[in-house]
């Protein structure tokens, strides 16, 4: 039995939407099957007002047990790090998440607002927002680089925009059934059993991408990364391993993957040719290269690989394994 | 009996999506005076400002966890309109597959988890059905609780398959669509629709087929139809109409009556060259204002937004376009706030004067008018349940939930028409101009405004449905929508105002998308909208 406070700051409620979609276990499992306790929703709280201040003080002052608080949306200190452009029950949703974070058994951040800072902490950060113990990829936050729950761990982050379901439906059954010990956290402080591989993993374009085969919009086949912005390559996530609404995922509807579970989503802050564009250097040499590769070696290789399969092309070798049908 | 006189404040309302604080005044246990109050700000408008025109497709569908498709629908015909693209028939379908899919979506998952919940609120434990609706809708445990939030995640899925996932996909871009479905994909979408279909809507919701359903025209059709068989009457719709009733939900929340919509589902043959001035004519489900009494076709131009009680200094009231950039004032928490002077972060939206209430109530009034043309909906059943029930929480819900049939036909109809030889997306050239984009999310009316110059955007709007039901007074002291609908309530237990959360629930408020953005360090505004 685990009871859970679940708060939103500032947030799109996108992660409980996500989170309504579980399937293994349902939200409705957890509950009746798991031993998930939920205290209190935003979304599907049946308390209101008052009730709901009554139950934040006692558990404040300890009387009731707080296992879990799951907190999606930023932390909003403006302006002027008051923190009252998000007052909820009354004081500034910060102040709540400091008294609550301290009594709390195990804190998990859901979705970039509450890991990062997300959208909101792009520039020029209009409400001062930021995660709870990273700031884009610098670690500290709102709570501080040295933060540790009542559990002994630091803030569990399960980044995306929003979180999968299932990562998050698993984490909390993983503390509500005493599993906790086999949640492994990386650098991020992400669990590695969700954020080790990449979305190219189990990406149905891998080969293309291995071959230099471009894809675009509105076309069948084709890889992503050489001219609309995929990242792929560069994104920790089983979002081609446990699919999204049990049937796809981005890059398997030719959406090039926004590398949402890394910190500084949105990437490059929504620059000026940024958005659903390869960057590239010299107008052909992409500036973002997959993770782990020295930049100069993937540039030598993809070269070699592209013009080997211009020639391909033209000579009609491999190209049954890019043919593609309605 | 002296009156008694009391204030009642509630923070949180709670399901409502997001953060909505509410004040009522009250004499005698009934409500003479209530105030909404929005409370919390991100500022999506200003971090668009001076990025990539494209921004909005990524930030605005995460302005809306909830809504995200119907942004998405609005960045994407924004920059349509400012880009001047061409849209195949394909790309419209597509879209409006999306837009469909997660409306339906909302409809079950609203219902048990955001409102059915509240009649199964110890109020009501006098009352006959009261044991069938607590054996059904409790949260979590009710029979159709676990079956209704389960149903509704497999639209999504038909969503998921042509833009990847949901929510949060920007899968609508200038000039179409991203995706290339294929037969797997349609076969695929068919065969989740049918479970919808088999799993909830006919099964548990209607008790009959959609094509008996959609064969009701007026209230006494309705009340007909529950009384007809066994299996209607007991369904979670005849639980609803009878529950409602016996339960009196048809007696308080009125609202102000009059009614905006800027319709949606544009034509797959009439939206192929996207201009802001062809936008009404090619909305399948139509847009309208209806005064009360009589219809009149939508301008967006007749929008104004007023700011005299939000926090922002005062200007005269103007349509976004005209707005100066507000300057903010210093917000304050809801016991402390004075409601003579400002009081929410929303702004108080008018159309042609007047507050307007939007969502699926304006909708399906819009449905029955006359005048609609030959490819838009023609459904006359809400303008006689309305002049015999009037507007209330009872027929708003009920509205809400009688657009489920209609959008599932509508989704195997379009999912039918796909060309998987046609064009998905057809490149655009990108230029400087001004864009407008709108649709209707499950909860009402949405649109965009954008302005692009030097190929970066300049001025990005949103305006939300819950702008609309959630805004403050306006400058003549008028009531928004949900302030209206609260005056009259009985509130039988302060300490429990479920009445006051069945009237806000009734709207489907969602808060996250009214939120008003301003920039704290600079004091300068974020954007003349909420976002």
């Amino acid at each position: 039995m685990a009871n859970v406070l679940w708060l939103q700051g500032g947030a799109c409620s996108g992660n409980t939407m996500s989170f309504l979609n579980a399937e293994e276990p349902t939200v409705v499992e957890l509950i009746t099957d798991f031993g998930v306790n939920i205290l209190w929703h935003p979304s599907i709280g049946l308390e209101i007002g008052q009730q709901v201040e009554h139950l934040m003080n006692d558990i404040k002052k300890g009387k009731v047990q707080l296992d879990i608080l799951v907190f999606e949306g930023s932390i909003i200190q403006g302006p002027n790090g008051s923190g009252t452009m998000n007052y909820f029950c009354d004081r500034p949703m910060m102040d709540w998440v400091k008294e609550l974070s301290a009594v709390a058994a195990f804190v998990v951040a859901i979705g970039d607002c509450a890991t990062w800072g997300g959208i909101p902490a792009v520039p020029p950060n209009p409400s001062e927002s930021t995660g709870f113990q990273f700031h884009k990829d610098k670690k500290g936050g709102f709570l501080g680089a040295n933060y540790k729950s009542k559990g002994g761990l630091p803030v569990i982050n399960i980044p995306g925009c929003p979180a999968h379901p299932d990562w998050i439906s698993q984490i909390l059954v993983a503390i509500a059934t005493g599993r906790i010990g086999d949640v492994l956290l990386d650098e991020f402080h992400r669990p590695k059993t969700f954020f080790t591989d990449f979305v190219q993993t189990g990406c149905p374009n891998a080969i293309s991408f291995a071959q230099k085969v471009d894809g675009h919009f509105g076309k069948r086949g084709g890889c992503l990364f050489y001219e609309v912005g995929c990242r792929g390559p560069m994104t920790r996530a089983s979002c081609n391993r446990i699919l999204w609404n049990r049937t796809s995922s981005k890059t398997r509807a030719n959406h090039p993957c926004l590398g949402c579970t890394e910190p500084g989503f949105p990437h490059h802050d929504l620059m000026p040719g940024s958005v659903f564009k390869t960057m590239k250097y010299l107008g052909f040499l992409p500036k973002d290269v997959p993770t782990g590769t020295n930049k100069m070696a993937y540039y030598m290789r993809a070269g070699f690989e592209k013009a080997m399969g211009a020639v391909e092309n033209m000579t009609g070798a491999n190209k049954e394994h890019f043919e593609t049908s309605k | 009996m002296a009156s008694t006189y009391k204030e009642l404040n509630i923070s949180p309302v709670g399901r409502v999506e997001g953060d909505l604080d509410v004040k009522v005044f009250m004499e005698d246990g009934v409500v003479t005076r209530a105030h909404t109050q929005a409370a919390m700000f991100r500022g999506f408008e200003r971090i668009m400002a001076g990025k990539d025109p494209q921004s909005g497709l990524i930030v605005t569908p995460r302005i809306c966890g909830i809504c995200g498709g119907s942004h998405l629908y609005c960045a994407s015909s924004a920059l349509d309109t400012a880009w001047k693209t061409h849209l195949s028939p394909n790309a419209l379908l597509l879209r409006a597959l999306g837009q469909a899919t997660e409306t339906i979506q909302s409809i079950p998952r609203w219902f048990y988890a955001i409102f059915a919940t509240d009649m199964a609120n110890k109020k009501f434990a006098n009352k006959p059905l009261y044991e069938e609706v607590v054996r059904r809708w409790s949260a979590y445990v009710g029979t159709s609780f676990q079956r209704g939030v389960t149903a509704s995640g497999r639209p999504v899925e038909v969503y998921a398959l042509f833009g990847g996932q949901w929510p949060h996909s920007s899968y609508m871009v200038p000039g179409g669509v991203m995706c290339a479905p294929t037969l797997k994909d349609i076969t695929r979408a068919h065969a989740i629709m049918n479970h919808f279909r088999n799993d909830w809507l006919e099964t548990v919701w209607l008790g009959c087929s959609i094509e008996r359903y959609m064969q009701i025209k007026s209230w006494d059709d309705m009340m007909a139809w529950v009384e007809e068989n066994e299996s209607q009457r007991n369904s979670d719709l005849g639980l609803l109409i009878r529950a409602g009733l016996e339960f009196g939900l048809d007696k308080f929340g009125q609202g102000v009556g009059k009614f905006l919509a800027y319709g949606t589902y544009l034509h797959k043959d009439l939206y192929n060259t996207p201009t802001v001035e062809g936008r009404q004519h090619a909305v399948i489900s139509p847009g309208g204002f209806y005064d009360g009494s009589k219809f009149h076709a939508m301008n967006h131009l007749d929008i104004q937004e007023h700011v005299k009680h939000s926090w922002y200094a005062d200007v005269p009231a103007a349509h976004p376009w005209d707005e100066p950039l507000p300057t903010p004032m210093q917000s304050q928490n809801l016991n402390d706030t004075d409601f003579k002077g400002k009081y929410s972060w929303s702004k108080a939206p008018r159309y042609m004067g007047h507050s307007a209430e939007v969502g699926p109530l304006a909708r399906v009034i819009m449905n029955a008018n006359p005048a609609n043309e030959k490819h838009q909906i023609h459904d006359p059943l809400f303008l006689d349940i309305m002049n015999k029930l009037g507007p209330s929480v009872f027929t708003r819900v009920l509205a809400r939930v009688h657009e489920a049939p209609r959008l599932y036909t509508f989704i195997d109809q379009w999912l039918r028409e796909i060309n998987l030889d046609g064009e998905f997306y057809v490149k655009p050239t990108e230029r400087d101009g001004k864009g407008w984009g709108a649709t209707e999310a499950a909860r009402g009316a949405l649109a965009h405004w954008i302005e692009i110059e030097d190929g970066i955007i300049k001025n990005y709007q949103v305006m939300a449905p819950t702008t609309w039901n959630v805004g403050p007074n306006d400058e003549l002291g008028n009531s928004g929508p949900i302030e209206a609908a609260l005056e009259g309530t009985e509130i039988e237990d302060p300490h429990d105002p479920v009445e006051v959360g069945m009237v806000a629930r009734s709207f489907d408020s969602c808060l996250v998308c009214t939120v008003h953005a301003h920039d704290g360090k600079s004091g300068q505004e974020l954007a003349k909208f909420k976002l």
